[in-house]
């Protein structure tokens, strides 16, 4: 009796009820969740030849080395940075065809018995204000061959050539604009003069932060308190923007950091404190580039943290 | 000899009670005007604290400075409708009648002269100022005006 009594009473007390409809008050003020970082194409950086990369050891010349019966065909560089930058065009085998043949500044050898030589064709490039121009192709000849002993029942095409001691090897260098004979029959002589008369030069790096992906790099930013806000690190060579390779974050006191290092993607940040009466906080990166990898740039700007108050 | 005053304290009373009446209606109506003077004050100041809480975000990504929003003077409005909207029993006018007629204005870069009060800002401000006509039903039967206009001003800015 008494449980139906309860159950009546729940009843009637249930069945008036309705939805409140009470308006949430933070409802619309959750803090929105940071929109999806989208790369966007930036309108004003240059195309990058595919494949390019920055030039750390330069052409020096052909280096033909005999030890015994094998003579080596390779190429000289010296680790140095000239400012420019190079991307591979074709490898090739001994004998195969290139669609490059003839086009390398310094020419494709061939061994003793006429196939031309192994190696890899690459193309300079310098960077200028118009982007990066072609200015030479070079041939880095990678190859070796063995000769056959006078014994054997066939002589070599390269038994009949003059052959130096075989107790020590002979190394011969075909040097800057001389002529080569290593390989008996004189070759042309390589030219080492860019095929357009653009001269090289190191482009200027600069870096800087911007609070848009194509946007100004500033020196200081006001922003508001509880916001979340996009810093762009940017790199420009010669004033054109350039690929960013990566940044780190090396120095901040945001209450809210997206993260510490990055690549295409921006740094987000928020603050929640105000800074104390006379101090300015500032964001720093280290940032390195696509066209210069190994050159560290550093960015850094200021940020004034505002929050709205009331005027007497 | 026995003299008895009680008549004439009866007579005071008498004579003096209306005007205790007079005097307690009227304080308790300019505390009830001055209570609801400070609550549409308070709902200004929280409007222009609002309106003044967003900032032109291509302003900021061009030149990295604090400009106000294109639509301050806007939302300061609303917000000040919605606040007074709480006070809407105490008021001669609704609260969007009231809202609409305030005298709104935003200076979304500093520094700048309110041209209405000769104020120098110098940071980017939203000010407010507007009459609210309250209702004072109290004061009518001292034969004051039933409806008392009382001119709220706010302003502020991000610092």
């Amino acid at each position: 009796m008494t449980k139906r009594a309860a159950t009546l009473l729940l009843a009637v007390v249930l069945l008036p009820s309705h939805a409140a409809h009470a308006r949430e008050p933070f409802e619309n003020d959750s803090p929105p969740a940071p929109p999806p970082v989208v790369p966007i194409p930036d309108p004003v950086a240059f195309v990058v030849p595919a494949g390019l990369y920055y030039v750390t050891d330069t052409y020096i010349a052909d280096v033909v080395a005999t030890s015994d019966l094998t003579t080596t065909y390779s190429t000289a560089t010296a680790h140095e940075s000239t400012g420019t930058y190079a991307r591979v065009l074709d490898s090739v085998d001994s004998g195969a065809s290139s669609e490059f043949d003839g086009t390398a500044f310094n020419g494709r050898g061939a061994l003793t018995d006429g196939r031309a030589l192994a190696g890899t064709y690459y193309e300079n490039f310098v960077l200028t204000a118009s982007g990066y121009v072609p200015v030479s192709i070079v041939f880095f000849q990678d190859d070796s061959e063995t000769r056959r002993r006078a014994a054997a029942s066939s002589p070599s095409p390269a038994a009949s050539s003059p052959s130096p001691a075989a107790s020590s090897p002979a190394v011969t260098t075909a040097p800057v604009g001389g002529p080569s004979e290593s390989r008996g029959v004189p070759t042309p002589v390589p030219s080492f003069r860019p095929q357009t008369p653009i001269a090289p030069v190191a482009p200027r790096l600069r870096a800087g932060i911007a609070l848009a992906q194509d946007g100004p790099t500033l020196t200081s930013a006001e922003v508001l308190r509880g916001r979340l806000i996009y810093f762009w690190p940017r790199a420009f060579a010669n004033d054109t923007a350039v690929a960013i390779r990566s940044w780190r974050l090396l120095s901040a006191q945001p209450d809210y950091a997206s993260a510490n290092t990055g690549s295409s993607e921006p740094f987000a940040a928020e603050w929640l404190r105000m800074p104390a009466p006379g101090v300015r906080w500032s964001l720093r990166f280290e940032i390195f580039t696509e066209v210069a990898p190994l050159e560290r740039l550093e960015a850094e700007i200021t940020i004034a943290v505002r929050s709205p108050a009331l005027i007497d | 000899m026995i003299h008895d005053d009680g008549g004439t304290a009866a007579v005071t009373t008498l004579v003096m009670l209306p005007l205790l009446l007079v005097v307690l209606a009227g304080a308790l109506e300019f505390g009830a005007l001055r209570a609801v003077a400070y609550r549409v004050a308070a709902a200004a100041d929280l409007a222009t604290l609002v309106a003044v809480n967003d900032q032109d975000q291509t302003e900021l990504e061009r030149t990295g400075t604090l400009r106000l929003a294109a639509g301050a003077v806007d939302v300061a409005r609303d917000y000040f409708a919605r606040n007074i909207e709480a006070t809407a029993s105490a008021l001669a006018a609704s609260a969007s009648e009231i809202a609409a007629s305030a005298d709104i204005a935003s200076f979304p870069t500093a520094p700048a002269i309110d041209p209405r009060t000769g104020a120098r800002y110098d940071r980017p401000t939203v000010r407010l100022i507007a009459s609210v006509p309250v209702k004072t039903p109290g004061l009518a039967v001292l034969l004051w005006p039933a409806v008392t206009t009382i001119t709220i001003r706010a302003a502020s800015s991000p610092r």
